[in-house]
């Protein structure tokens, strides 16, 4: 008989194991339907956490097969296909505490998203008693980043909370800044954006794993683009990360290209430069990766590049 | 001891506002319980709208009509001083949720953007989208924590600690450690809910609407109200019962059935899709009894064509409908219409409140607000807009009471605390080493089936007698039953018996309240009365539980404004 096997990563607290069960293959079942077919009629001591089982409430988020998905909405004869098998290893979301089996604990991740100061600070132009005016085009800034149900996909998929110290903000806190950024009903731009600069604002790795994997199709990483943009408006220019930014935007500007040579310099300072970097650049020269002698010229057609420049920055104004 | 001023039992729209107004004494330690994480909460679900009167579409619109059309579409069992209360007080509310950040849809003027919805006699349903609920609910959360509400996360509500008509606080586990806890309180707001999962699958309800609140109040001595009114939302999803919003008709949708016909034209001329929602789900399920609807048994459906609107009013309006119908039907609500049957929504009783502006219950120190409650704002049948309504004005004005029951009385009844957790400790002992017994999900199961055949959309005595004993028998079952899990930590199988403890529980005093009404009123549609009958009905229906035994009684409605008339639309 065809079957569905399901590996699914079992944890009590202390021990971690993978559990075997199977169901008899039926099409047209969520991932959710497996599990909860699973406690109902194999095994009550499973556990994962669901509710509203229509993809609004968030809770329901597991690994499968190494990616994050919200198993209400998750069909499994889509993953059958996607993966070219009948048996799918069940785990629980990444970079989370795990409290027991799929279930993982939120409260350090609130914990952390207050850094942020996640709500709304009122615009003088709106009260208590009379709300606000907002334009529809002003509403529609805030339509896209209010879809979140923190169901925490992008923080499980997210390549740099897998390697960071802990300071990085997950990709949802992020979106929650820009929210609140974007609101014309808001104005403390400041408490948005110091937060995100002095956490991590400049390490996303651009890998977009977080946008491929939200359910609500939010582009986190755009907004993660637009935080910078913003950051670097209100003079927080003074970090690595605006600092390496100012310095390709420099380069090409008056050059066309890149001068490889000098980008460690202006981004990390002098000092840090000459006792951090120069031992790795000694390294780099001897494998053939950077020429020391090599001083970019002007590329032909620079006047061309200088144009797009000056085009672009008249458009933003 | 864990000790608190005040404690809310509930993270939703009511739980959070209750919070919210509470904490605004910054003198008073609130705190908020939830079995869930907060933003996980039902009201979340709410797709359409918030009902109030801004008259920002039609300036003709008041609180007055919208009050008038609260009391028709209750078909008269709205304590009308509650509906007046409310009313006035809505759009102010809408401001407040403004300023907390809540991102409504805006018109041409940049005011909220209001739609028509069932039973309004003009558009004043207030809405983002589809997602007014969630937004509102995650608006409200990110308010708390502005104001540093203490958030229990993942705690299960398990007794009210009451003695002589006073509360002294209750028990709960934390779900994440298994401790089981003792919580001093001076006042407590319940907020936890409805419960229609008595119907199990056949339900819009997440599966953790199991009225834990209204069970536990109702164990404590405060009575549960007119518990037989339970709203079947018209628009479910044909194969799983899971919502799609009022707006859909709100925006102009029609219903069809198998010879494609506009078959409302037949039950409400008027009104069309736009009748209210008893109607509207008996009107469903009349076409399919004469043979006119798709399919059959509980496979039958009829078709909902949104097609006509065109794309651009689909993606803006309606978003997030068009998704659910893409993911959990297959059907694509632009190219073609989506199958669609009743599904259990809403529960018009709950927890019996005496006073719409504190929401206090008869035992001193308990307030009730949200679905759980019964305030009673939506009589017979609740109008669509009006529950997130509910929740939000509510909850605030029952955080508030709290608050202020709380600056008046003090905290008292340590043992009777600690017994009561020792109770529960022993319980929940004696359940994790118990290996045998009786199936709890075969008893969830009859329960659920009993329930929608016996106890549904349309209703008679010998059947609803029947399911009565079947539920007596079930409660007999589970005293039998067994959980399977010896864990400690995270034991979601003692949680879930429980909870089913608490739907058999309240399933009984529904089917005893469907009984005892000998008549056809809002979503209660006997076969064997099919008219209104205000001279003996024109009650609420109060169900006591002492020991073992329920004891039914009735509490007049209030009526300052409206005579009860025929209800026609």
């Amino acid at each position: 008989m065809d079957k569905f096997i399901f590996q699914i990563q079992r944890f009590d607290g202390e021990k971690k194991w993978l559990q075997r069960y199977e169901l008899p293959y039926e099409p047209g079942k969520t991932v959710l339907w497996a599990l909860t077919t699973i406690k109902d009629d194999l095994d009550p001591t499973l556990n994962f956490t669901s509710a509203c089982r229509h993809a609004i409430c968030g809770s329901c988020g597991i690994k499968v097969n190494g990616h994050s998905f919200l198993s209400c909405k998750t069909s499994l004869d889509e993953l059958v296909e996607t993966f070219k098998t009948k048996t799918l290893t069940f785990e629980p979301m990444g970079n989370f505490d795990v409290v027991r089996d799929l279930v993982i604990d939120w409260k350090p991740k609130m914990e952390k998203m207050k850094k942020v100061n996640p709500w709304l600070s009122p615009a003088n132009h709106g009260s208590k008693s009379n709300g606000f005016i907002q334009s529809k085009e002003e509403a529609d800034a805030i339509a896209k980043p209010t879809d979140c149900i923190l169901c925490g996909a992008c923080a499980s998929e997210c390549n740099q909370l897998d390697v960071n110290d802990g300071s990085y903000l997950d990709p949802f806190i992020f979106n929650k800044a820009y929210r609140f950024l974007v609101d014309s009903r808001d104005n403390a731009p400041d408490a948005r954006l110091k937060p995100v600069v002095e956490n991590g604002l400049w390490k996303c790795l651009h890998c977009n794993e977080c946008v491929t994997q939200c359910p609500k199709g939010i582009p986190l990483t755009d907004q993660i683009a637009y935080l910078r943009q913003r950051s670097m408006e209100s003079g927080e220019r003074n970090n690595q990360g605006a600092r390496h930014a100012y310095a390709f935007h420099d380069d090409v500007r008056s050059k066309g290209r890149l001068n490889e040579m000098m980008l460690p310099v202006k981004t990390d300072g002098v000092v840090k430069t000459v006792t951090k970097k120069i031992p790795f650049a000694y390294r780099m020269i001897a494998k053939g990766k950077i020429n020391p002698f090599h001083f970019p010229k002007k590329i032909d057609g620079i006047e061309g590049v200088r144009k797009i420049y000056s085009e672009n920055e008249k458009e933003r104004v | 001891m864990l000790t608190y001023d005040v404690v809310v039992v509930g993270a939703g729209g009511a739980g959070m506002m209750a919070a919210l107004s509470a904490s605004e004494n910054k003198n008073l330690k609130v705190a908020c319980l939830s079995k869930i994480f907060p933003t996980r909460s039902h009201t979340g679900a709410a797709q359409g709208g918030i009902n109030a009167a801004m008259g920002n579409r039609d300036n003709t619109d008041s609180p007055e009509k919208h009050f008038k059309d609260t009391v028709k579409g209750s078909d008269f069992l709205a304590d009308q001083d509650a509906v007046e209360f409310f009313t006035k007080r809505m759009p102010e509310i809408i401001q407040e949720l403004d300023y907390y950040g809540v991102p409504f849809s805006r018109d041409e003027n940049g005011k909220v953007a209001q739609r028509p919805f069932g039973g309004a006699s003009s558009p004043r349903t207030c809405y983002s989208a589809d997602k007014t609920g969630h937004v509102i609910l995650h608006s409200v959360y990110e308010q708390c924590l502005k104001n540093n509400v203490t958030f229990l996360d993942e705690w299960f509500l398990l007794s009210l600690v009451v003695e002589e008509d006073e509360c002294h606080g209750l028990v709960a586990m934390d779900i994440k450690s298994g401790e089981i806890h003792a919580i001093k309180a001076k006042s407590v707001v319940i907020a936890s809910g409805g419960f229609g999962r008595i119907y199990w699958n056949r339900t819009t309800n997440a599966f953790n609407m199991t009225g834990d609140g209204t069970a536990a109040c109702f164990e404590a001595g405060i009575p549960v109200k007119d518990p037989e009114f339970v709203q079947f939302h018209p628009t479910g999803l044909a194969s799983t019962g899971i919502l799609l919003s009022e707006a859909c008709r709100g925006e102009g949708g029609y219903l069809l059935n198998k010879d494609g016909e506009r078959f409302m034209k037949k039950y409400a001329p008027d009104k069309m899709e736009l009748a209210p929602r008893d109607l509207v789900s008996r009107s469903i399920e009349m076409e399919i009894k004469a043979g006119r609807g798709f399919g059959e048994g509980l496979e039958a459906y009829v078709l909902m064509d949104l097609r006509h609107l065109g794309e651009e009013k689909i993606m803006e309006r309606l978003p997030q409908v068009r998704e659910l119908a893409l993911d959990f039907e297959g059907t694509d609500l632009m190219t073609e219409p989506v199958p669609i049957r009743p599904s259990c929504h809403y529960m018009m009783g709950g927890i019996h409140v005496i006073n719409p502006e504190t929401l206090e219950t008869p035992v001193k120190g308990i307030h009730a607000a949200g679905e759980c409650a019964c305030v009673s704002l939506h009589g017979a049948n609740r109008l669509g807009g009006n529950s997130v309504a509910d929740v939000v004005l509510f909850g605030k004005y029952a955080g508030i009471g709290a608050r202020k029951t709380a600056e008046q009385r003090t905290f008292k009844g340590d043992t009777l605390l600690t017994n009561k957790a020792t109770e529960w400790h022993d319980k929940f002992h004696a359940m994790r080493q118990k290996e045998a017994g009786k199936s709890l999900v075969e008893i969830r199961n009859t329960m659920a089936g009993t329930m929608w055949d016996n106890v549904g959309i349309f209703r008679k005595k010998d059947e609803m007698v029947h399911a009565l004993e079947t539920i007596e028998q079930l409660i007999e079952d589970y005293k039998e039953t067994f959980i399977g899990d010896a864990a400690v930590r995270y034991n979601m199988a003692f949680v879930n018996y429980v909870e089913i403890g608490n739907l058999l529980t309240l399933a009984k005093a529904v089917a005893m309240g469907a009984i005892a009404r000998e008549e056809s009123r809002g979503s209660h549609s006997r076969e064997d009365f099919p008219e209104r009958r205000d001279d003996e009905f024109l009650k609420h229906t109060l169900i006591y539980k002492e020991g073992d035994n329920y004891r039914l009684d009735h509490h007049p409605v209030s009526i300052t404004s409206y005579t009860p008339e025929e209800r026609v639309y």
